[in-house]
């Protein structure tokens, strides 16, 4: 599957609407993940205390954040890491490209990470002649099929089990015949567990960077991230500056709210902090550690005003309660982060100009921000962006005509009144049994589902008769 | 990119943030001040304890089945590991054959009838080894690396059996923490903290939950009262 672009974002709506089992595919993980998300938060009743916590910790780092960027380098430093800095995501992808280069690499394996998906590192390997390989399950599933991810948490929920039979017997060794999970599951271990062991570099995010030991932190349900790190004698880290914490006692209780944010879970199977490079005599664990930070439009958000989404976690929690996303899923946001939060952050990483469209792409109800564990105001911030995009003359000419013709008839009572009432005499030419399937200048709506037709008054209409009424009845009184 | 250029890129970064806040930058007793702040608010921001002895409340966490793929137990003392081991083995079928954490505390059991030097590669061996802590809050048990814990020992095999001391469970994920919050202002933090919360898992497929996606399938908690 072709990665779509966000500038194309009506066309991919268009697509994705068009796919007749796409919003049942994104709903029976979305909908779960949002049952057990409720349930979670209704088994802890300091879930409202745990967010006011996570969004001060994140808060106080984005205040200091160079004096624990400058924390963070010098402790990894001297536990053996080698920190790099990229400011922009070519410069991330070219460091690791280089050290891959360096130790002539032939085997990368990857555990998730969106990070390593902004920056564009799969396509550089894959346009390498190192071999690329994504562990982490969906990203394997993923991998296989040639996708982009459609999601933060689950990148391959576009994927039916009935494409997971046909990739791994198409790819896999030693493949099931099964159709079942728990076969196909088995099969993807079989096929892995070579590549984890005979790997040469081993490349992850990380959730968290603890400043005081300079730690970085994964957290994963399968175990692969250790899987991917400890058996290669090199590990590279790649990490976006606001994933900052002050140390470990600050980022359980961010973890805390990622894992009940992100899958309903009390926790997550595995959270482990790994530390510069193996030690004089340890057991196992890679020789070599890098670490790459990077901005790629981070401090762009602080200069914004935007500085509220660098407290974002990735639990895509905004994501699973957007009405929008359910319907269109993530590939028709055309960049990594999809929903929500992909349409704050993309115009930063991406740009406005190409990335404006999708900020329109939300019916402002607040449902984000209500489950966002840390508090994101994405409604506040979408509203924000959509005004930056009109005053940098980034709508289209149809948007601001229309928007500009609005403006006029809104603050001339008459007129608006009058254009209303002729709007709804024309609406009800074209309506049929209360809906209207088609009408001119409305393809961008019906061209999906019907209109609902107009009450047969205007609002003001209705309100002056009722007035009316009333009136004349206290008179009678 | 050379070291010149990442350096011009780091000083970007740094120019950036300061011209974003241009405010003074606050003196570092005062940003350690307001962090050790933020801490003292986990007492309204934890869950509660199933009861008040944290070895207890592991042991109730996992047989309320909220510990993905986890059985427990309780023992005297360590020299009762093998038979938990063996009784582990009867339970899942298994060959009496194991991959023992290579610690004087765990070789020196008697381990008469099991063979303690598998290879870990093989998915029906079970992996034995010593934890650290325990955590009651999320079921967890704490390892980290060193000489004689290889960390892949936590996560190739598809059966691990993990022993934790009684005294060192702890009621919280923050207790931990704090303990790792003084390891690291020694600057003697291991190069791996694993805190692992049961079995491997994945709701990659249609999101339904599958044990044993890279690592354990199953996994047993053996809380020792007196180690």
């Amino acid at each position: 599957m072709q990665a779509n672009k966000p500038q194309n974002f009506y066309k991919n709506v268009s697509e994705a609407l068009a796919q007749p089992n796409l919003k049942a595919i994104i709903r029976r993980t979305t909908d779960k993940a949002d049952a057990k998300r409720a349930e979670a938060v209704s088994n802890f009743p300091g879930f409202e205390n745990a967010r006011t916590q996570g969004q001060k910790i994140k808060d106080h780092v984005i205040k200091h954040m160079d004096h624990y960027l400058a924390e963070f380098e010098k402790n990894a430093k001297a536990q053996g890491a080698i920190v790099h800095w990229a400011s922009t995501g070519e410069e991330a992808t070219k460091i690791v490209m280089d050290i891959c280069k360096q130790h002539e690499a032939k085997k990368i394996t990857r555990s998730k990470s969106m990070l390593g998906e902004e920056i564009g590192l799969s396509h550089a390997l894959d346009h390498s002649d190192m071999e690329r390989i994504e562990t982490d399950l969906a990203e394997h599933i993923i991998q296989l099929a040639g996708d982009p991810p459609s999601h933060i948490v689950w990148p391959a929920m576009h994927r039916s089990r009935e494409d997971v039979v046909k990739l791994f017997r198409s790819n896999h060794k030693s493949p099931t015949q099964s159709e079942e999970i728990i076969d196909l599951v088995r099969s993807a271990r079989r096929d892995l567990r070579t590549k984890f062991l005979t790997s040469d570099i081993g490349i992850s995010g990380s959730n968290f960077l603890l400043a005081d030991s300079g730690s970085s932190c994964t957290v994963t349900n399968e175990g692969n991230a250790e899987l991917t790190i400890t058996p290669p004698k090199v590990h590279i880290v790649t990490a976006g500056i606001e994933k900052l914490v002050p140390s470990m006692a600050h980022a359980v209780p961010l973890l805390r709210l990622l894992t009940r944010s992100a899958t309903g879970a009390e926790i997550t199977q595995y959270i482990t902090f790994h530390n510069g490079a193996k030690r004089e005599g340890d057991a196992d664990g890679p020789e070599v550690s890098h670490i790459v930070l990077v901005d790629n439009g981070r401090t762009k958000m602080l200069a914004d005003g935007m500085e509220e989404m660098l407290r974002c976690i990735r639990c895509g929690a905004c994501m699973n309660h957007c009405v929008v996303y359910k319907h269109i899923g993530g590939h028709a946001y055309g960049s990594v982060y999809p929903g929500p939060m992909g349409s704050v952050l993309t115009p930063h990483i991406e740009g406005l100009e190409v990335a404006n469209k999708q900020t329109h792409a939300c019916t402002l109800n607040g449902r984000c921000e209500e489950v966002c564990p840390v508090n994101i105001p994405l409604p506040k911030l979408l509203r924000a962006l959509r005004a930056k995009s009109w005053s940098k003359k980034y709508e289209p000419i149809t948007n601001r005509f229309v928007v500009s013709a609005y403006a006029m008839l809104a603050s001339r009572p008459k007129l608006f009144q009058l254009s209303s009432s002729m709007g709804v005499v024309m609406m009800k030419l074209f309506s049929r049994k209360g809906w209207i399937q088609s009408m001119p200048f409305t393809s961008g709506w019906t061209s999906n589902r019907d209109l609902i037709a107009p009450e047969s008054k205007t609002f003001m209409q209705q309100y002056k008769k009722q007035r009316k009424s009333s009136n004349t009845a206290e008179k009678q009184q | 990119m050379n070291k010149q250029q990442e350096a011009i890129s780091r000083q970007k970064i740094f120019d950036a943030i300061k011209q974003a806040s241009p405010t003074a930058p606050a003196n570092i007793d005062a940003i350690q001040k307001e962090a050790l702040e933020l801490l003292s608010l986990n007492e309204d921001a934890r869950p509660a304890a199933l009861h008040d002895d944290p070895s207890i409340a592991l042991e109730m966490r996992v047989e309320k089945g909220l510990v993905i793929g986890t059985s427990c137990e309780r023992i005297a003392t360590l020299a009762d590991l093998p038979n938990a081991v063996k009784t582990f083995f009867a339970k899942h079928k298994l060959p009496k054959v194991a991959k023992v954490q290579e610690t004087e505390q765990l070789q020196s059991l008697d381990w008469n009838g099991i063979g303690i030097n598998a290879d870990i590669i093989e998915d029906d061996t079970v992996g034995v080894c010593l934890a650290e802590y325990g955590i009651a809050e999320t079921g967890s048990f704490v390892v980290s690396s060193s000489k004689d814990m290889p960390i892949l020992l936590n996560f190739l095999p598809l059966y691990l059996v993990v022993a934790a001391p009684k005294s060192k469970v702890l009621a919280f994920m923050d207790d931990y923490a704090l303990i790792a919050n003084d390891i690291a202002k020694q600057g003697t933090t291991p190069r791996n903290i694993c805190i692992i919360s049961g079995a491997s898992g994945t709701t990659d497929i249609e999101g339904v939950l599958v044990q044993g996606a890279h690592g354990p399938e199953f996994l047993h908690l053996v809380i020792v009262d007196d180690l």
